[in-house]
């Protein structure tokens, strides 16, 4: 290591304790790194501002309710117009008793598929990070299994995968990078609607659309331009069931 | 009973995150906006959305990382919101000298207007690192960097205080 590289280091990170051989041979670095420890100390005392009084602000009860500024999507319709009776009432307690498990689990229940996106996406704000690294293979693969879907090269740069629990499924959540910053795409092969669904939230915008008998929500900042990156997410899905 | 005991719990965890990092998100914040009004309106905000998100967060060893990451995040809404203009430090409102006018302390005085002056690029990475005692690989993961980038702009903005410093 030579006086450059080690002052470089230093400079960096004054707390750098590797050249220890150039440091016991060298002089000028010696007085350079008290000199960078000294700076550092008067660094540390110029952020450290007086923080004023805290005032926590007043914290709404976590309920069922739904927020002002989201748009209701349409109730899900599980059962086809024509089922008889019976099929209905059996559902129904099926349906009763899964919920059951879900609100013991989770202790929130959802209006509607759209605000179950809209929470997820708000309960990981880490995922939403500007950023131009993409995820490892070993990742991708991990979060979007071959079983489930498989995803084309025309997705996008992809800077985050996980697998997350909506509805009760494990399902793909990744976050592309948009014009206006991060998008979430999350890939549901289980979730099978009509239509495409827009729905909005604080500060954003998404829509679900149908694919086969699954469905691909995206969702990004209120003034992202989804058109663009729904064609190119609905290029590259392919469902594996 | 059990949802109601599992408010108090809630909030009480809540409570607990917020006493142990309310400094540094102030402060967090307060440097990343350079002004301590809109800092309190961005820790406001941050706190709510912690409150919201708090089943989100798995570990208590990643809070502080979790925390100043809403901070960030509120930040940036913030000055999204209000298109804010670039601060000019000769045209300063009260609120943003008020960051400057913390101690009566020459050395500091001069040290704090040093970072103050610091491109946002240099001074956020640094602000991290000394005060919040994060290391190069965290910080690259919080901004969205290679570290070597990061040890660049670490680099950099010491060598820019020093400079200045020595100017003084």
């Amino acid at each position: 290591m030579n006086c450059e590289d080690y002052r470089q280091a230093i400079a960096a990170d004054p707390s750098f304790d590797g050249g220890a051989g150039h440091l016991s041979e060298c002089a000028a670095c010696q007085t350079y790194r008290n000199e960078m420890i000294i700076l550092d100390q008067t660094i540390n005392r110029a952020l450290l501002l007086d923080v004023p009084e805290l005032h926590v602000p007043e914290l709404p009860e976590l309920s069922t309710s739904r927020p002002d500024n989201v748009i209701a999507l349409r109730k899900r319709s599980w059962l086809p117009q024509s089922s008889p009776a019976w099929i209905a009432i059996a559902a129904t307690v099926v349906v009763a008793a899964l919920l059951s498990i879900r609100l013991i689990g989770t202790g929130i229940e959802y209006d509607s598929l759209a605000d179950e996106i809209l929470a997820h996406v708000d309960h990981e704000p880490f995922a939403l990070r500007v950023t131009d690294e993409t995820v490892s293979d070993e990742r991708l693969a991990a979060a979007v299994p071959a079983n489930v879907a498989q995803l084309g090269r025309s997705t996008g740069l992809i800077t985050y995968a996980q697998s997350c629990v909506i509805n009760g499924h494990q399902v793909p959540h990744l976050v592309i990078q948009g014009e206006r910053g991060p998008v979430t795409i999350l890939l549901m092969p289980e979730e099978m609607i009509n239509a495409a669904q827009q729905f909005t939230g604080e500060n954003v915008n998404g829509v679900i659309l149908p694919v086969g008998n699954g469905s691909i929500a995206i969702l990004g900042e209120s003034e992202e331009r989804l058109d663009r990156i729904k064609e190119q997410v609905l290029k590259s899905v392919t469902w594996s069931t | 009973m059990q949802s109601s005991k599992n408010a108090v719990e809630r909030r009480q965890r809540f409570d607990q995150y917020v006493g142990v990092y309310h400094q540094d998100m102030y402060r967090y914040a307060a440097w990343l906006s350079r002004d301590k009004a809109i800092a309190e309106d961005v820790v406001q905000e941050a706190l709510l959305r912690a409150w919201k998100s708090l089943d989100a967060l798995r570990e208590d060893s990643s809070a502080k990382q979790w925390l100043l990451t809403i901070v960030r995040r509120e930040n940036a809404r913030y000055f999204e919101r209000k298109r804010l203009e670039a601060v000019d430090i000769d045209n300063l409102t009260a609120s943003q000298a008020a960051l400057l006018a913390e101690q009566p302390n020459e050395e500091l005085d001069d040290m704090r207007q040093a970072i103050y002056e610091l491109d946002d690029d240099y001074r956020e990475p640094l602000v991290l690192q000394v005060l919040m005692g994060y290391s190069t690989n965290e910080i690259a993961e919080q901004m969205g960097l290679k570290q070597g980038a990061v040890l660049t702009r670490l680099h950099r903005a010491r060598a820019k205080l020093k400079e200045q410093m020595a100017r003084q």
